[in-house]
């Protein structure tokens, strides 16, 4: 498995950059580190937000919410999460907000 | 009256094609005009920042940009057609232009080199325009017969180092045309079978049906590697769908990190899997448990979960399915339906699997009536006719046994005996 090491950090990830580990691995490092791949200027509490929202969807129910869940738990449509997320809220945010790699006929 | 009213559409719409069509030669996109710039990713992308210079939601280019003149001239006119010979085919229309089109099998897969091959001949006898059929065929279209001669004769010379025609030409009427396929082994991850290796076998042993109008309809082939069925199995004359025969594996130790774990119970159409919490190394785990008994190997779980690996080098294999179609012509389409439930997988050449689909054409070949399709003749003849004319066992693998499986179950008492029928 590869990893990456970022500010002292080393995350095990997969060939897409996805953490191995999902929550247990994520960490600050991990935002910032996603952050700069991503191409993201700043973290705005938008980002934020949209992260938090993800992360508390998926600890209570095992998956990640899908898009209009998303778009309605934020209050952002998905325009507005591609603009936050330019890789989309797949690819982007489910990356930095330590979720699984998004699977299916995708 | 109905008629005349979509007539009355069709030069409405016709106009404002014109109308679009003279925006697009004036200002048709430079991209298509100038030659292709290998440098031009890396001059506009910057990877710090990545929306700057971006273009995006422009779809694809406009059609009618790449028609060819006499056909653009005569979009929506034509009164005819005939084909000549296999693979050949002439267009009239009412303005008096004629065209030729000359189709060729590819295999689909291609290099950059072949499709350069396919350009500089279509600049020699085509100005320059080509197209690729829904079946991934390619036609040139030539407006004399002169250059008809000539293409068709060079297209004939034309062969792969080891002997392959690389433009073989035919694919028109009553034959069997390209297979309609998939990844298989060359880039999809839950393929049971190949794809591309399958398809070659199978056209090299039915090849003389590409050039040729000997059956009784077109016969459709499709090949899909996995349940998925990306393509058309589902609805082909005669088509090949990788099967696996054993349960998934659960990878305990990262399913819980990889998976969301709803979304694999959810994606059994069985029920089969169902939560469960393991130890190991005195962490407890989350994880799944497959029950095998209701297991059907679809693969599935997988496709949403990494850590339920299903592929297995003697369980995946091959089923045949039959007497699908698309078409309303006379009878209404049809689903194909499973006739031989397994065949294991022999690469490169899978022998059986060819020898049975050959065997199945000849059949159908030999005693269907002109025009009926696979799945017509097989409605007239009667499944259990279909079984013994061709020699194929009947298991229990054909009987529906899922949800809906009442239907297919033979509620009456007309039925023909056969040799399957052994009355002791
Ligand atoms: S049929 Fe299955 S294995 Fe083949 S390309 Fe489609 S999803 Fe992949
Ligand atoms: S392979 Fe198909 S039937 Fe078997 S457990 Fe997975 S989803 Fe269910």
């Amino acid at each position: 498995m590869p990893t990456v090491e970022y500010k002292g950090k080393v995350f095990e990830v997969d060939e897409d950059g996805f953490l191995q580990a999902g929550l247990d691995a994520w960490c600050q490092e991990w935002v910032e580190y996603v952050k700069e791949q991503e191409g993201i200027q700043e973290l705005t509490e938008e980002h934020w937000k949209v992260i938090n929202i993800l992360q508390d969807y998926y600890k209570k129910n095992g998956v990640a919410p899908m898009v209009r869940i998303l778009s309605k738990l934020t209050g952002f449509p998905l325009k507005k999460i591609y603009e936050l997320f330019p890789s989309g809220p797949g690819k982007g945010a489910c990356k930095m907000a330590g979720l699984p790699k998004p699977t299916g006929c995708v | 009256m109905a008629d005349e009213k979509v007539i009355e559409k069709l030069k409405e719409l016709w106009t404002k094609y014109e109308e679009i069509d003279g925006k697009f030669d004036e200002e048709m996109d430079p991209v298509f005009k100038e030659p292709y710039y290998p440098g031009v990713a890396e001059k506009l992308f910057n990877p710090d920042k990545p929306m700057e210079n971006r273009i995006t939601d422009i779809g694809p280019p406009y059609f009618r940009q790449f028609l060819p003149p006499i056909i653009k001239k005569n979009y929506g006119k034509w009164v005819s057609h005939e084909i000549i010979q296999p693979g050949v085919l002439k267009y009239e229309s009412e303005t008096g232009d004629v065209i030729y089109v000359v189709r060729c099998g590819t295999p689909r897969l291609e290099t950059t080199d072949y499709i350069r091959e396919i350009c500089d001949i279509a600049d020699k006898y085509c100005d320059g325009y080509v197209r690729w059929t829904t079946r991934n065929n390619i036609e040139f279209h030539v407006d004399s017969e002169e250059k008809l001669k000539a293409l068709i004769e060079d297209l004939k010379n034309r062969k792969h180092p080891n002997g392959s025609y690389k433009f073989p030409i035919g694919g028109t009427g009553a034959s069997v045309s390209n297979i309609v396929h998939t990844q298989g082994w060359i880039h999809c991850h839950t393929p049971a079978i190949d794809a591309s290796g399958v398809v070659k076998s199978i056209m090299d042993e039915l090849f003389e049906y590409f050039g040729s109008h000997k059956l009784p309809a077109k016969t459709r082939l499709a090949l899909a590697c996995c349940l998925n069925m990306c393509g058309a199995v589902h609805c082909s004359d005669i088509a090949i769908v990788g099967i696996h025969r054993k349960p998934p594996m659960v990878e305990d130790d990262r399913i819980q990190h990889v998976c969301e774990i709803p979304l694999a119970i959810a994606a059994c159409p069985l029920g089969a899997i169902k939560p469960a919490t393991v130890e190991i190394d005195g962490q407890k785990k989350k994880t799944v448990r497959v029950n095998a008994e209701r297991c059907m190997f679809c693969g599935n779980c997988y496709t949403m979960c990494p850590a339920m690996p299903i592929a297995d080098g003697e369980g995946d294999g091959i089923a045949i399915v039959v007497g699908g179609k698309v078409t309303n012509r006379i009878s209404p389409p049809k689903f194909s339906r499973v006739v031989i439930p397994f065949i294991p997988n022999e690469p490169p050449r899978w022998p059986t699997a060819v020898k049975w689909i050959k065997h199945i054409l000849e059949v159908y070949s030999q005693h269907a009536n002109k025009y009926e399709r696979v799945g017509d003749w097989i409605e007239r003849i009667g499944w259990e006719k279909f079984f013994e004319l061709t020699d194929i066992p009947f298991t229990e693998k054909s009987i529906d046994d899922y949800r809906l499986a009442y239907t297919t179950y033979r509620t009456s008492t007309h039925f023909k005996f056969t040799k399957h029928i052994e009355i002791k």
